[in-house]
């Protein structure tokens, strides 16, 4: 089967994989799907995009031991100083987080950041009538992925980040009552038995179940509340979910988590290593997350404030 | 369908963006231009007996496509299933046999090409779907390409009808470049749409990397608006629905499986839903987005669907539905 996200490419595993053949391959595999104008797509041959450019200068520049090259992300098409993937789609809020994340990596391109941010800021998600079917407060405003539309987990936990991240560097005070905001929802939507689903914990009274990568995802947003009792009763979640996972983009993410919360996490490690050595060459996103998760020599700077 | 040999040797993608007077009409307050449609004085719906998911379903569908004189010589075709999330146990998914049959018989049936595509409008990690549901093997067996849709590179295309008020919209290039759509949902109620089935499904069409995750726009606008631009716009050419074990109650996630034994298809979308609607118990008249769909692009009118097949009466069975939606059932 030829797939743009999901191939069982290489030979079945015997052995113990070797780890460092298993970064260098994802290096390369990185380097050669690079597009001319220097951007990744999601998959080799396709239109550069925000998210895996974004992933693919982290991981390229936390494994050559360099500050990621940001220069194909300041060239990125721009609207209203937001960054665009498609001409007369809308922006997409979680990337340019991601985007403004990426930039803060290194203090001279830092000021590269802060039109994404004073953007991200202003932005917030529909109000919407409460509905009985859900067990939710419909009216905290945090962020959409795209404007005009309701708040959900992954793009609040992107824009969370980041403002903390900020918050961290240079603070700005008209970021603190997003922060406030963002937080308010995702404690909100946490689901019954802890973790995210990417909306809503439950619809008409039965309750959804959380999913490994908007929980990873949420949980960084949440790293500095890590005595609270939803954020401890979702970090045992992850790391139960993560044992039945086979996706390259579930495990990289839950890795960078849970080192960002100081756990232990070598068998995962292991067990990202060996899911990369099988994983589909064609899925470039996946590819720069683990990557990233696998080679990092900074502790997984990027997303720790 | 009415169109399909004029736009045959066009792409789907040039077809519509060629459509240039659309943008007028859409400005001027009218919600599909009659003159893009055209409503059959008939449609034929078949109903195929499928037990259980040990059936072969390439056999099953090929005699659909031939009882239905549907030919797919040189097409390159685009299927289409329903994957939102998975769980085991539960039946939210199109079955992975129903879907590599599927394929099958479209090869056998003379397609040039066989692309299976989804967008998942929950989940967004495509590939433990895939393993988790066991599509990924399927489709390896056969050695059928899967496309992710949310992932895929995508041209904005104008929309051929206006009910949410957006004028364009951005879907993934596989869909718009293949030259024959087949719909392949899995049959569900839908606790806001009232009903999943060939047009609901399209919503998976819509790209998450651009709209995110749900696709929330399609909400904002009205899911009913919403079905309806699709398929305006989308054309599906054809519709395969996996009704062997069906969703009723809380779907199109939390409801309960519901035996039913039967693949439906048809080369009208609209009047296969309207069919499988009144197969489970539900009014079509009622159903927000198939009233509308009956001006311009499909029957509703049950006596003019032809059956084919098995007839209708020897499935129908009660679904449960959620409080929220008894106004949607059939009067008896």
């Amino acid at each position: 089967m030829a797939t743009n996200q999901t191939v069982g490419g290489r030979d079945p595993l015997t052995t113990r994989v070797d780890g460092s053949r298993v970064r260098s391959d994802l290096q390369s595999a990185l380097l050669g799907a690079r597009n001319r104008d220097g951007g990744w797509g999601y998959a080799p041959g396709r239109h550069s995009r925000i998210e895996p450019t974004c992933w693919a200068e982290l991981a390229l520049g936390h494994s050559q031991g360099r500050p990621p090259d940001v220069d194909p992300i300041r060239a990125w098409k721009r609207q209203d100083d937001w960054l665009v993937d498609v001409p007369g789609a809308p922006p997409n809020m979680a990337f340019n987080a991601l985007a403004a994340l990426t930039f803060l990596q290194e203090r001279s391109t830092a000021p590269l950041a802060q039109p994404l941010i004073s953007r991200l800021i202003q932005a917030k998600g529909l109000r919407y009538w409460q509905s009985p079917a859900l067990g939710q407060d419909n009216s905290i405003q945090a962020w959409p992925w795209v404007d005009g539309t309701a708040s959900w987990v992954e793009p609040t936990a992107w824009c969370l980040l980041l403002l903390k991240k900020v918050r961290s560097q240079s603070p700005r005070p008209e970021a603190a009552e997003r922060i406030r905001v963002g937080e308010q929802f995702l404690f909100d939507r946490v689901c019954r038995d802890g973790g995210w689903n990417y909306g809503n914990p439950e619809v008409y009274g039965q309750k959804l179940w959380p999913y490994v990568p908007t929980t990873a995802l949420a949980l960084l947003a949440m790293q500095d509340h890590r005595g609270h009792p939803v954020v401890i009763q979702s970090l045992r979640q992850l790391q139960n979910d993560v044992a039945s996972e086979r996706s390259v983009v579930a495990v990289a993410l839950t890795v960078v988590c849970l080192r960002t919360y100081g756990v232990a996490t070598a068998a995962l490690e292991q067990t990202a290593i060996e899911l990369s050595a099988e994983a589909d060459p064609g899925n470039l996103l996946g590819t720069a997350m683990m990557l990233y998760a696998l080679t990092d020599t900074r502790d997984h700077a990027a997303f720790r404030f | 369908m009415s169109g399909d040999t004029a736009r045959a040797s066009l792409s789907r993608r040039d077809f519509i963006t060629t459509v240039s007077f659309s943008l007028l009409a859409g400005a001027c307050g009218r919600r599909f231009d009659p003159q893009r449609f055209h409503v059959p004085q008939s449609s034929a719906v078949g109903l195929f007996p499928a037990s259980s998911y040990a059936v072969d379903f390439a056999d099953l569908i090929f005699r659909g496509f031939q009882e239905l004189g549907t030919t797919l010589t040189g097409r390159r075709v685009f299927l289409k299933p329903n994957m939102v999330e998975y769980e085991l146990d539960t039946v939210i998914n199109t079955h992975p046999h129903v879907v590599a049959g599927a394929a099958i018989a479209c090869r056998r049936a003379g397609a040039a090409e066989v692309v299976v595509g989804e967008g998942p409008g929950h989940r967004r990690d495509m590939e433990y779907l895939l393993s988790s549901t066991g599509l990924h093997d399927q489709l390896r067996e056969q050695r059928i390409r899967f496309v992710d849709l949310n992932h895929d590179d995508v041209a904005v295309v104008p929309l051929q009808s206006w009910f949410t008020g957006l004028q364009e919209l951005a879907l993934p290039v596989t869909l718009l470049d293949s030259d024959f759509v087949i719909s392949l949902p899995k049959l569900k109620t839908h606790h806001w749409a009232g009903m999943t089935c060939s047009m609901k499904n399209l919503f998976g069409t819509v790209p998450g990397a651009v709209y995110g995750w749900p696709k929330n726009p399609l909400h904002v606008h009205g899911i009913a608006n919403s079905i309806l631009d699709l398929t305006a716009t989308i054309r599906p050419h054809f519709a395969i629905v996996d009704a062997v074990i069906a969703m009723e109650g809380d779907g199109p996630i939390m409801g309960r499986p519901r035996s039913l034994g039967f693949v439906a298809m048809g080369s009208d979308p609209v009047a296969v839903d309207a069919t499988c609607a009144r197969v489970i118990g539900l009014d079509p008249d009622k159903i927000e987005y198939l009233q509308p769909a009956a001006e311009f692009l499909g029957v509703v009118d049950a006596s003019r669907i032809e059956h084919r097949g098995e007839s209708p009466d020897r499935y129908v069975t009660r679904f449960d539905v959620v409080p929220a939606l008894e106004h949607l059932r059939l009067s008896r």
